[in-house]
């Protein structure tokens, strides 16, 4: 009895340990925010609601579309865990419980795309030094606050902020804010990219709980879809001779100037100096109208 | 003759009751039921984050739905149905304007994704008040009181505010057991439902809601690494009119030190 009365105070000192929510659950993504920038894909030099500094748009504008089809390290190229969370997102979110304390030690997501997986660790566990080895999915780790829970993750490597050559650098630092409300789950995302960033881009993302949901396994194979020009040639523009990255500004009747994104277009204010469009707005809209989910976009 | 319990029984008992009842305590959360104003703290005593201040919204998405107005149809990324496309087809601003509609892409389920600043006070201890920059309006989200059923409809209808407690499934009342308790107790978001709208668009090219949209948004505020403030506000809209299905967006605003960039602007139709 004794033993007895010894477990129940110990299971009860463990009732009021911190304020937790369960995030474990399969989760479908909502695409009611830039649909067609996320399922069909950003077109070239739309740089639009990003903080984007001068070194990121030179790094942008040479980027060249061929390069995933002539260049091995292009293909299966995952998204990181910051544009992952941005881009084609079926999650499965699981926990691992510490078997001898049975305290949470970590969330552990899975998105299907490329198969990413990654570790969220809530054990207070330090993240490794500066020069240790950075990784697509980089290193993660939580603290609670509230019901909310924030997520820093440094240690990536580098590799885009938009999956049309925007580049993201190695120096990144990502803080996440993971809330659920119901059955609704938004995750709020800050990325500090000092390298091509002039403010951090904060942006959010929102699933909806959906038991139903099967996530696959991903399968990508390398193949050489363009013979290269050379051995080693890497499809590219050269500064100021990309005839592509203004296209866009014309289908849509924009101005030209605000493709090119940066902090100063972000903010209410820049509606008073917004420039005319070079080109009137079509009269009825032509391209991805009604984009809304994989159904309607594709 | 019965013994009684044992001693070792007796303990156990004492120590279960002594340690749950902080946690029976905690579990039971605000009132239920009828108000009793005399015990009950206000909304404003009670709030768990503090949303008043000027902030300003970050347009970091759907830039060229926001900035910009839109083509006639370009309605990507909203979930209209068939007839949602169809009457937002229909849009017609010049009959807009001349009708004096001009606000009819400034109605509650729009106005958080109007780039632009909001302005949150308490109006008093049970109402807060957001004032909008961008098309000059107001919101009232009343905590506790739900509408009239002749409660007319607005362009900003009738909002009713809760400190948002965490999910608990379909229980009525907090379960509790032994050996398990229960996690994440305290409310940390406001919680906003919203009806009795005037039909109105969610962009001002024209995508329609009807006088049957149900608004739900919740408010959650967070401080960034840098020590920006910022608040994100989910909103869920259902219509089943012209929707196939929830709308599900989320919009980011910063708190500004100042009333600086406060710009008020009336309603235009394009």
């Amino acid at each position: 009895m004794k033993q007895l009365a010894l477990f129940a105070i110990l299971s009860l000192a463990y009732l009021d340990a911190s304020a937790q929510i369960d995030f474990t659950g399969e989760w479908a993504p909502v695409y009611h925010e830039d649909a067609p920038e996320r399922i069909p894909g950003p077109e070239i030099g739309d740089y639009m609601g990003l903080p984007l500094n001068d070194a990121g748009r030179l790094q942008a504008d040479s980027w060249d579309a061929d390069r995933i089809s002539m260049v091995m390290q292009y293909q299966c190229r995952p998204h990181s865990s910051d544009y992952g969370m941005r881009g084609l997102g079926n999650m499965r979110v699981t926990r691992e419980f510490d078997p001898q304390h049975l305290r949470l030690i970590a969330f552990r997501t899975y998105m299907p795309a490329w198969g990413s997986m990654r570790t969220i660790w809530l054990d207070g566990r330090a993240h490794p030094p500066a020069h240790a080895e950075h990784t697509f999915q980089g290193f993660s780790t939580g603290v609670w606050n509230g019901n909310r829970l924030t997520i820093t993750t440094t240690h990536l490597k580098e590799n885009y902020h938009r999956r049309n050559g925007v580049p993201s650098s190695d120096k990144r630092t990502v803080t996440e804010h993971w809330m659920r409300h119901g059955d609704i789950l938004t995750v709020v995302t800050v990325v500090d990219d000092p390298a091509f960033f002039t403010e951090p881009l904060v942006r959010s993302q929102n699933w909806f709980l959906d038991p139903g949901q099967q996530v696959s396994q991903f399968y990508c194979e390398y193949v050489t879809e363009l013979p290269p020009v050379t051995e080693d040639s890497i499809p590219h523009h050269l500064p100021g001779e990309n005839p592509y990255v203004s296209e866009m500004a014309g289908w849509y009747g924009l101005p030209t100037e605000v493709l090119r994104g940066g902090a100063e277009r972000m903010y209410p204010e820049y509606l008073l100096k917004m420039p005319e469009p070079e080109t009137p707005p079509p009269a009825v809209c032509e391209l991805y109208c009604n984009c809304s989910d994989f159904r309607s976009c594709l | 003759m019965s013994r009684g319990p044992s001693r070792a029984l007796r303990r156990l008992g004492v120590a279960v009751v002594c340690l749950a009842a902080p946690v029976l305590a905690s579990a039971q959360g605000p009132p239920q039921g009828p108000p009793q104003a005399a015990l009950r703290p206000s909304a404003r005593e009670a709030a768990p984050v503090d949303l008043t201040g000027t902030w300003v919204s970050v347009v970091s998405e759907d830039w060229r739905w926001r900035m910009v107005t839109p083509a006639r149809g370009d309605f990507a990324s909203i979930p209209l149905n068939a007839e949602g496309r169809r009457v937002g087809l229909e849009w017609d601003p010049d009959a807009d304007e001349a009708a004096g509609r001009e606000c009819k892409a400034y109605g509650a389920p729009a106005i958080m994704r109007r780039p632009g600043r909001v302005r949150i006070t308490w109006e008093n201890d049970e109402t807060l008040q957001i004032e909008t920059d961008a098309g000059m309006q107001t919101r009232l989200l009343h905590f506790g009181v739900p509408p009239l059923t002749t409660e007319p409809r607005s362009r900003q209808g009738y909002s009713v505010a809760s400190w948002e407690r965490p999910a608990r499934g379909v229980g009525a009342t907090e379960a509790f057991s032994l050996f398990s308790g229960r996690i994440g107790r305290e409310p940390q978001s406001l919680e906003v439902r919203t009806t009795h709208v005037l039909p109105g668009y969610y962009r001002k090219n024209g995508p329609p809601y009807s006088e049957n949209a149900v608004l739900q948004e919740y408010f959650d505020y967070h401080v960034q690494p840098n020590g920006d403030e910022r608040f994100t506000v989910t909103a869920v809209v259902t219509d089943p009119v012209y929707l196939d299905g929830a709308f599900i967006t989320s919009s980011d605003f910063k708190k500004e030190q100042d009333d600086d960039g406060w710009n008020p602007t009336p309603c235009s139709v394009r």
